[in-house]
C-alpha cells in the first residue's frame, strides 16, 4: 500500500508542476499588465517600469518561471502586487470559504444522490426508479448558473428564506451555514443526478455478480447484502468521480461566488486574472490544482483501500 | 395582491432580465448600495478596496470610504455641486497665486490614540505626497507644491512654486489632500495599504477582511455633528445585478443599478423604495488614431464624426437616460461647453460628401477596439450601424479591459499603429484638468491614443493650469475642447448616468458625478 501511495504521490507532483507551468505560460501570453491597473493613468512610464521591475515582469519568461519555483521551494509565494500582502495570506484567507462550499456541495450531492441511485437499482423499473431517472437527467441538464439564479430569485428575493449575498457573520457558524445553503445547492444539484445515475448503473452491474447471488443463497438479509456487499463495490467508481468532482467544483465555485457575492478562491482568481495580478493568479491556480490532484490521489487511495485488486495492480475486473 | 397588479409583468420582466444579466456575470457597472439595520448602514461597494493610503489610492471604491474616515482641510459640499467648504480647517484662504493660509479647528482627534491634529500633520500629509522617496502615484494632484510652513500648533501656509488652478479642487479638497497623522503613519513604517493606522473623520475603520465587508464605526472622538450611523458595513460586489437582487432581498436598501433596469424599477419599484438618477462623470468618446493611414485625412475623420448618431447610441446603450456630452468636461465643472460643434444626431449627407471629397473608395473598412463590457459593446454596435449607412464598415474587436487598456501604449509594442477607432472612457474629477490632461502631446503613446498633438491645445493646458482666474480657465478649456473636436479625432458621446434604488428609510447624498458621500447619509426624517 505504501508503495502504491508513494508512486501515486510522485505522479501527482509531476502533474501539478506540468499544469502550473502550462498555466504560467498561458497567463503571460495574454496581453495586458498589472502596472496600468495598479498605478492608474496618472502614473509615469518610469513608475510603471519600476513596478514591473519590482514584480520581476521585466525578466524573460523562463527566468520568471524559475523565480516562481525557487520562491515556492523556499515557501515564499510572493507578494500581492496590489495590496503588497503575502500571497499565501491572501490565498489561504479565501480558501476555507471555497472549501466549505465545495465540501457542502459534494457532501450534499452524495447524501442526496447515493440513496436514490441505490434504491433505483434495487427496485429497477419501478415508478420511483423512473422518477429518479427523470429527476437525475433534469438535474444534470439544468446549468448550474440557472439553478443559482432561480434559487436566488425565489428563495432569497421572493420568499426571503435565505440570504442573497455574503458568507455570514464571522465566528457565527450557524449563520455561515445558512449562507452556504443556496450556493451549495446551486453548485451540487447537477452532481446529485450524476451520482444517482452512476450509483444505479454500478449497483445493477454488481447485483448480477456471483458473490451477491451467493450472499443471497446463504440467506443473508437483503439489506446486508445490498449495503455491505453490493454498495461497497458499486461505490468505487463514484468515489473516483467525487475526487474529480471536488477539483471541478473548486473552479466551478466561481459562478456561485459571483452570483451570491461570496468570498472565495474562485472569485479571487477571477479578479486576479482580470487585473493581471500574476502572483495571486499563479498561487490560486497552484492551490486549486494541488487540491484537484490531491482529491484525485485520495480517491485513488480510498479505491485501493476498498478494493485490494487495485493496490496489487490487477485493476478492476 | 401583487399578482393582480397589471404592472407585475414588468416586474417579471425585470427579474428575468436580471437573471439573464447575471448569467453573463462579469464586472458590473460601478455601484454602491445601502441597507439600514437599526442604527447600521449596510452598503455595497462596486469593488474591493486595495489601498487606503492617499499616496497610492486610485479607485473610486476607496474614495467612498476615505471620505468618511479622513478629513481634508476643505471638503466637497453636500449640495450636489463641486463647491467646497471647511472641513478640518476652521479658516482657509488663498493669499495670492501661490500661498494658501489655513488654521485647523482645535480639538480634532486622530483615533487609536494618536492625539490631536496639528499643522505639522498637514505639513506631513502634503509633503509626503510629493516626497520623491515615496513615489506617490498621486503626486501630480499636488501640482507645483513646494512645501508647507507651520506657524503654530494649528496654523500654517501652503506654498506652491507657481500658480496652480486645480490646487483647491484636487490638491486640497479631493482624495490626495487627506490629512494623516505623522505619528501614526510613521509608526507603521511610513506607508500602509488597507488598514489605516488612524483617521479623524466621523467614522473610523473598524475591521477589514479580504473579499468580505469592511466595517466603519461611528468615531466617538469626532467633534462635528454625530455620525448618522453606528456602523457602516461595506460589501464589495462587482456585479450590479447581484446588487439589485440583494436590494430586492432586503439586504441592501440602496443600490446603483444598471441602466437597463431603470425603466422596470421606475414602473414597479420594490417596497418602500424609490429611484434616483444622477448624471455621471465618466467621459465616453469615440477616438480615432490620426496617424493610422486610413484616418490621416481629416475629411475621413470628420465624416466619421458626422456619421455617428450619438442620440441613437444613447437610446440603445443608455436607454435614453444619459445626455449627449459636449466634451470631456461634464456639466457643473469649469470649462463645460454648452454644445458640440457637430450635432449629436450627426449629418449623414455631410459625412458622405466628406468621404467623396476625400476620394475614399467605399466601403471603407475600419477596426474598432472596445472593452467587452455589455454597455460599451452595445454602443459600438450602434456606431457600426450608423457608419454602415455612410459606407464605412466596422469590424469590432472586443477584449477584456486590461488588454484593451494597452492598445495605444507605445511601450507595449507596435500594436498602437493598428489602432483605428476605439471607444474609450475616463472618469473625470472636480477640476477640468483631470478631464483634459490626457490629450496633451506628452501623452501621445500613453493615454493619448488619438495621437492628437496641437500646439495651441498644449499651451492652453499649461496656461489654464497656472491661472487662478475661473472665467479665464472656463474660456480656455472650452476652446481646448473645440480644438479636440475640430481635429476630427473625437466624437464625444456622453458622461453616462448613475441610477440608484433607495429605500425610503434613508436619505442618501451624492457628489455631482453620482458618487456617494457617506458622510451625508442619514436616516430619512433626520436632518443631515
Amino acid at each position: 500500500m505504501l508503495k502504491f501511495i508513494a508512486g501515486r504521490s510522485l505522479l501527482s507532483l509531476l502533474i501539478l508542476m506540468l499544469a502550473v507551468s502550462l498555466l504560467f505560460f498561458m497567463i503571460h501570453m495574454v496581453p495586458g499588465d498589472p502596472s496600468s491597473v495598479i498605478l492608474g493613468p496618472k502614473a509615469s512610464p518610469e513608475l510603471k517600469a519600476e513596478l514591473n521591475a519590482r514584480m520581476g515582469l521585466d525578466k524573460p519568461i523562463l527566468i520568471q518561471l524559475g523565480n516562481f519555483y525557487s520562491g515556492l521551494a523556499r515557501g515564499d509565494l510572493g507578494t500581492d502586487v496590489f495590496s503588497e500582502r503575502q500571497v499565501a495570506d491572501v490565498v489561504f484567507e479565501q480558501l476555507p470559504y471555497t472549501l466549505a462550499l465545495v465540501i457542502a456541495a459534494i457532501g450534499g450531492a452524495s447524501l442526496l444522490g447515493i440513496p436514490p441511485g441505490c434504491f433505483s437499482a434495487v427496485r429497477q423499473n419501478s415508478f420511483l426508479d423512473r422518477l429518479t431517472a427523470i429527476m437525475s437527467v433534469a438535474f444534470i441538464a439544468i446549468p448550474s448558473f440557472v439553478v443559482a439564479l432561480y434559487l436566488l430569485l425565489w428563495l432569497a428575493v421572493k420568499l426571503r428564506w435565505f440570504p442573497a449575498m455574503g458568507a455570514g457573520e464571522e465566528g457565527n457558524y450557524a449563520n455561515q451555514a445558512w449562507h452556504l445553503v443556496l450556493p451549495a445547492i446551486a453548485l451540487g444539484l447537477g452532481w446529485v443526478g450524476y451520482i444517482a445515475r452512476l450509483v444505479r448503473a454500478s449497483m445493477l452491474e454488481v447485483m448480477e455478480e456471483n458473490h451477491i447471488r451467493t450472499a443471497r443463497a446463504f440467506g443473508l438479509p437483503e439489506r446486508t447484502t445490498i449495503i455491505h456487499y453490493a454498495l461497497r463495490i458499486a461505490i468505487l467508481p463514484t468515489v473516483t468521480i467525487l475526487g474529480l468532482g471536488i477539483g471541478a467544483m473548486l473552479s466551478g465555485a466561481l459562478f456561485a461566488e459571483i452570483v451570491f457575492s461570496r468570498p472565495g478562491i474562485g472569485k479571487l482568481l477571477h479578479e486576479a486574472v482580470i487585473t493581471r495580478n500574476y502572483p495571486v493568479v499563479m498561487d490560486s491556480v497552484l492551490v486549486t490544482t494541488a487540491f484537484f490532484v490531491l482529491s484525485t490521489l485520495v480517491s485513488d487511495i480510498i479505491n485501493a483501500a476498498l478494493d485490494p485488486r487495485l493496490r496489487e495492480g490487477r485493476g478492476q475486473s | 395582491m401583487n399578482n393582480k397588479n397589471p404592472t407585475s409583468s414588468r416586474r417579471e420582466f425585470l427579474q428575468h432580465s436580471t437573471l439573464a444579466g447575471l448569467g453573463l456575470a462579469g464586472a458590473g457597472i460601478p455601484g454602491i448600495s445601502w441597507a439600514v439595520r437599526g442604527d447600521e448602514l449596510h452598503i455595497r461597494n462596486y469593488n474591493e478596496i486595495v489601498v487606503l493610503d492617499p499616496t497610492f489610492s486610485i479607485s473610486g471604491a476607496e474614495g467612498v470610504i476615505a471620505r468618511a474616515i479622513y478629513q481634508n482641510l476643505l471638503q466637497i459640499k453636500n449640495d450636489g455641486t463641486w463647491d467646497t467648504e471647511l472641513d478640518a480647517a476652521g479658516y482657509f484662504e488663498q493669499l495670492d497665486d501661490t500661498h494658501y493660509a489655513f488654521r485647523l479647528k482645535p480639538g480634532q482627534i486622530f483615533n487609536n490614540g494618536y492625539g490631536e491634529m496639528t499643522a505639522d500633520d498637514v505639513k506631513f500629509s502634503f509633503e509626503r505626497m510629493i516626497d520623491p522617496d515615496i513615489k506617490s502615484i498621486n503626486a501630480p494632484d499636488m501640482g507645483p507644491l513646494s512645501h508647507v510652513e507651520v506657524h503654530g500648533r494649528y496654523s500654517g501656509t501652503i506654498i506652491l512654486h507657481s500658480p496652480y488652478g486645480a490646487f483647491i479642487a484636487i490638491g486640497v479638497a479631493f482624495g490626495s489632500g487627506a490629512i494623516m497623522s505623522r505619528k501614526a503613519v510613521e509608526s507603521v513604517g511610513g506607508r500602509f495599504n488597507i488598514i489605516p493606522p488612524c483617521g479623524s473623520g466621523p467614522y473610523f475603520f473598524k475591521e477589514w477582511r479580504a473579499k468580505r465587508k469592511p466595517i466603519l464605526e461611528r468615531n466617538p472622538s469626532w467633534e462635528g455633528p454625530e455620525a448618522a450611523f453606528s456602523e457602516i458595513h461595506i460589501y464589495p460586489m462587482t456585479d450590479a445585478k447581484s446588487g439589485e437582487m440583494a436590494f430586492e432581498a432586503g439586504q441592501l436598501d440602496c443600490a446603483e443599478i444598471s441602466v437597463e433596469s431603470v425603466e422596470p424599477f421606475e414602473t414597479n419599484p420594490p417596497p418602500n423604495s424609490y429611484l434616483e438618477t444622477h448624471p455621471g462623470g465618466r467621459n465616453f468618446w469615440l477616438g480615432m488614431n490620426m496617424e493610422n493611414p486610413s484616418l490621416r485625412d481629416i475629411r475621413v475623420r470628420q465624416a466619421i464624426q458626422y456619421g455617428v448618431d450619438v442620440e441613437a447610441i444613447l437610446e440603445a446603450a443608455w436607454f435614453g437616460l444619459a445626455e449627449p456630452s459636449t466634451g470631456p468636461i461634464p456639466k457643473g465643472i469649469v470649462g463645460h461647453r454648452p454644445e458640440n460643434l457637430i450635432p449629436p444626431e450627426g449629418d449623414r449627407d455631410k459625412a458622405r460628401a466628406l468621404l467623396k471629397e476625400a476620394g475614399v473608395e467605399l466601403p471603407l473598412r475600419l477596426r474598432l477596439d472596445v472593452n467587452s463590457d455589455a454597455l460599451e459593446r452595445t454602443a459600438v454596435q450602434v456606431i457600426q450601424w450608423s457608419l454602415k449607412k455612410i459606407g464605412v464598415e466596422i469590424e469590432i474587436y472586443a477584449q477584456d479591459n486590461n488588454s484593451f487598456l494597452n492598445i495605444g501604449f507605445e511601450d507595449k509594442g507596435d500594436q498602437w499603429q493598428d489602432v483605428q477607432l476605439f471607444l474609450q472612457s475616463f472618469i473625470g474629477g472636480p477640476d477640468p484638468y483631470y478631464s483634459i490632461v490626457w490629450f496633451i502631446s506628452d501623452q501621445v503613446g500613453q493615454w493619448n491614443w488619438e495621437r492628437f498633438s496641437n500646439e495651441e491645445f498644449d499651451r492652453l493646458n499649461a496656461l489654464a493650469l497656472a491661472t487662478p482666474d475661473v472665467a479665464e480657465r472656463d474660456r480656455m478649456y472650452q476652446r481646448m475642447q473645440d480644438l479636440m473636436e475640430e481635429s476630427g479625432a473625437y466624437r464625444f458621446i456622453t458622461n453616462g448616468v448613475m441610477p440608484y434604488l433607495v429605500r425610503k428609510s434613508i436619505k442618501p447624498s451624492f457628489r455631482p458625478d453620482g458618487y456617494p458621500l457617506l458622510r451625508g447619509f442619514h436616516p430619512a426624517g433626520r436632518q443631515g
